[in-house]
């Protein structure tokens, strides 16, 4: 089958397979099916070779979370996001893609995803939803019922806040805001303007509806003003996709690190959890420590080379089990580190180790909360 | 098939792979050989199982193939008809550390720079450190002796490896070699070590860890030429400094690399070296200033100190991914892997360089020059037709000029698939018959990675069980 991947992309693998160790699946179950390596290999298989689709080969395709760890390992340069990308994208067109659609549809309506989420959140108070299905959805233990309000100050720099972060996490962006302004600057909420980025469409292969979703925002906002996203996957797909002038929020705040007061470190040990959309595909990881020291009494790294933890935007609900193993190699690696809480710049990561048990906060809630005393 | 997989299933549960595109990957290790045609796949988690698939193969008539992650460079981990793949990327535990023995026993499926890293902590690394040490495992690294820049001090890593569980051909289980100074009997663990998966499948290696070194110099020395950088090599030696590393790569491999980390490889140098001593400090200190001046002796243009732990590490990986990053050049290369005497270096290389242009092939030199360790890169695009008859024509020129220089065939990579049609060049009949000799006495039905290192007419039934080395195995 012709999976539409151009063959001068394919032809840059020469199978070295330096990228084995970085890849989260590999590591779980030694089987090079499930490596970056094997994956392109199958990519040759199925488009040169007329390999049937059998359910081992989309097994291989379905479980690439899609971390891109791999790419920063590959001397090649071999553009691995956008094989699979494309991989996924000619694979959906023949396994539901109108399902898929309307599964992701809530994301596109502001509205409907607070409402629906607010209704959920009540359900959850009820105790109406069953403990075993939240974990398989990825909810958070609390979803919030209400939220407060996100007013925008200014207009030197634009927060973009995005769909599912808004509805379950707007903490976030305040303490975001709230740090924006201690440092001087005028906020702009991009708000219900421009809700969905589209990275998760194009994640589950419905290309052409992630660039409309991406369009819109690129539309909606200033192309010379900042925008700051306090989401690592969302941030990198803006940066890949929109034609904006996109930052994440600790790689802005760390150029403009001097700009914020000097106040008590909390009495904290963190320990810094790299999305890997922001270490890997961004590579603004080390903006997070810069911004953050200075607010914290101690940031300790983890010891695994900033491997996947396994949530994968939708991934940890698609294919928990998998999701699940490369989380318990994350967590060995955060239980040697003992950290007094686990900082991550990605909600979907943060749900995701929040699940297993893992103290959770995005760095500007820790900085908001330091400067606020 | 359907038998030998209900078989292996009974033992493994879903751990064995039969769809043919799986199976497809594993044709291929990272050398530019094709034509592998991989069995089922199994992937084991302990000796036991190990014992029971390699048993399962040998009462189905089939023979075994090893595989760790399968970055080999000589085609030694490519299964030739159909073999079972014993695959050992799961046994990846780090069982037992000794820190005042100085031993650690670990399963083969670990990977080398976890082991080191696994060490860190306690003050210890493991030494032989490959390019590949981010992905190679201690069993691949085992089955081929493998080396790498460091080994120029420290050794290859027969020196590192002080007893070997392994999984005989028969289906046995015996520990060769021990953990005492002297073992009693034959050194039946360093026949194994370098056994290319030919003698049995290593399941728990006892390896010698290493203290780290107290303070560590690197030197990063600019020249005109290739050949004034291999002249500083041989110098550095003959003046009795033995450094940790030595090596050295020409301009074009340095622009590739440094395009990949960005380590700060000057791009306008005609070829580079880096050089590390480790030790005291203060005897350091000392061998990176005489090292700089023979450098400059030697006609250095600039002679650079690495200033942290930070810049050491990022010139390392640069060097370590060279390999990888000619990608960026042309999308396949043919590396080879000879050693020569030190001081013909220079002489071997201006040969090196002289072939490929006769070829119209592009051709980049990185090498472990301490050793005298050659590692030319032919480069090429596979797509171009006839391009496999050049590459390897040029080949066997670099392999034949090597060798008139007093050199060897490997310094580390194996014979494997690819430099089995070379051995009789090395060798004399009566060798090989020897070499295989020993083999027979490991593996009477040549059951064990059929087909590789010794050259037909010298090889028992395999090559009969094979009938052919299949078409396409040189492309």
């Amino acid at each position: 089958m012709d999976l539409g991947i151009n063959p001068d992309e394919l032809v840059t693998c020469m199978q070295c397979g330096l990228c084995l160790t970085a890849c989260p699946t590999y590591r779980i179950t030694g089987d090079e099916t499930y490596s970056p390596r094997g994956r392109i290999a199958l990519m040759r298989e199925v488009q040169d070779h007329g390999a049937p689709l059998t359910s081992e080969v989309l097994d291989a395709f379905d479980t690439c979370i899609q971390c891109r760890g791999c790419e920063p390992a590959c001397p090649s340069g071999v553009p691995y996001g956008h094989l699979i990308e494309q991989t996924k994208a000619s694979l959906t067109q023949q396994r539901h893609p109108a399902l898929r659609s309307l599964l992701l549809r809530p994301l596109t309506m502001p509205r409907v995803l607070r409402v629906g989420s607010s209704a959920l959140a009540l359900a959850q108070r009820a105790r109406l939803v069953p403990p075993p299905i939240a974990r398989r959805l990825g909810l958070p233990a609390r979803l919030p019922i209400r939220r407060p309000a996100l007013r925008s100050t200014g207009n030197d720099v634009q927060l973009f806040t995005g769909c599912v972060m808004d509805a379950w996490q707007r903490e976030v962006h305040l303490a975001a805001k709230a740090v924006l302004e201690a440092a001087g600057f005028g906020v702009r909420v991009t708000g219900d303007d421009a809700p969905c980025c589209g990275a998760l469409h194009l994640h589950a292969g419905l290309r052409d509806e992630s660039q409309r979703l991406t369009d819109r925002v690129t539309a909606a906002l200033d192309p010379h003003v900042p925008v700051l996203v306090d989401s690592a996957g969302c941030g990198a797909h803006l940066k890949e996709h929109s034609g904006l002038s996109v930052f994440d929020i600790q790689e802005f705040l760390a150029q403009h690190v001097d700009r914020l007061p000097t106040v008590k470190p909390l009495d904290l040990k963190v320990a810094v959890q790299d999305p890997c959309h922001l270490r890997h595909v961004q590579r603004a990881h080390a903006a997070t420590r810069t911004v953050l020291r200075p607010f914290v009494r101690e940031i300790v790294e983890l010891d695994d080379d900033g491997m996947c933890c396994g949530a994968g935007g939708a991934y940890s609900v698609l294919e928990p089990e998998m999701a699940g193993q490369v989380r318990d190699r994350k967590m060995s690696s955060i239980d040697r580190a003992r950290p007094d809480v686990v900082a991550s710049a990605n909600p979907g990561c943060s749900m995701h180790l929040a699940a297993a048990g893992v103290s959770t906060v995005h760095p500007m809630e820790l900085i908001a909360q330091a400067l606020k005393g | 098939m359907s038998d030998l997989v209900s078989d292996l299933r009974a033992v493994l549960g879903d751990r064995v792979r039969v769809d043919a595109a799986q199976r497809a990957l594993l044709r291929r290790d990272a050398s530019v050989f094709e034509g592998g045609s991989a069995g089922p796949v199994c992937l084991c988690d302990t000796t036991e199982e190990v014992q029971q698939v390699v048993r399962i193969a040998i009462a189905h008539g089939r023979a075994i193939v090893p595989r760790g992650a399968g970055t080999g460079l000589a085609g030694g981990a490519i299964p030739l008809a159909d073999p079972v793949i014993v695959s050992l990327s799961r046994m990846n535990r780090v069982l037992e550390v000794d820190t005042d023995a100085r031993i650690a026993w670990v399963q083969p499926g670990v990977v080398n720079l976890d082991l080191s890293k696994h060490l860190a902590p306690l003050g210890f690394h493991f030494a032989p450190d490959p390019s590949s040490q981010q992905v190679c495992t201690i069993g691949g690294n085992v089955a081929n002796n493998s080396g790498g820049p460091h080994c120029l001090a420290y050794g290859v890593t027969n020196a590192h490896i002080l007893a070997v569980e392994v999984v005989l051909p028969d289906g046995e289980i015996a520990v060769l070699g021990g953990l005492d100074a002297e073992p009693a009997g034959y050194d039946l663990r360093g026949v194994f070590v370098g056994g290319e998966g030919m003698l049995g499948i290593a399941t728990r290696v006892a390896v010698r860890i290493t203290p780290n070194p107290p303070a560590v110099r690197t030197l990063l020395l600019s020249f005109a030429t290739t050949r004034e950088a291999a002249s500083t090599v041989s110098a550095v030696i003959a003046a009795g400094i033995v450094p940790a590393a030595m090596e050295v790569m020409d301009q074009r491999i340095v622009i590739a690399v440094e395009n990949y980390v960005h380590a700060g490889y000057p791009t306008d140098a005609g070829a580079v070296l880096l050089a590390e001593v480790d030790g005291q400090s203060g005897g350091v200190d000392i061998d990176a200033e005489r090292i700089a001046n023979i450098g400059r002796e030697q006609g250095a243009t600039s002679v650079h100190l690495a200033e942290d732990d930070n810049q050491r590490a990022l010139l390392w990986k640069g060097r370590k991914t060279a390999f990888g990053a000619v990608a960026q050049v042309t999308p396949n290369y043919y590396l080879h892997d000879t050693v020569v005497p030190r001081s013909q270096l220079a002489d071997v290389l201006d040969q090196v360089y002289e072939i490929a242009e006769r070829h119209d092939l592009l051709v980049m030199n990185v090498f472990h020059a301490g050793d005298g360790n050659l590692h030319p890169l032919l480069l090429f695009d596979a797509r171009e037709p006839g391009v496999y008859d050049r590459v390897h024509a040029a080949g066997a020129e670099i392999v034949k000029a090597s060798l008139a220089a007093g050199g060897v065939l490997s310094g580390e990579h194996g014979v494997g698939i690819e430099k089995q049609p070379y051995m009789s060049m090395l060798f004399s009949d009566d060798d090989l018959d020897h070499q295989e000799r020993l083999r027979r006495a490991f593996d009477p039905a040549c059951r064990a990675n059929p087909g590789k290192v010794i050259p037909e007419g010298h090889s028992c039934a395999d090559i009969q069980h094979l009938h052919a080395v299949p078409e396409g195995v040189w492309g």
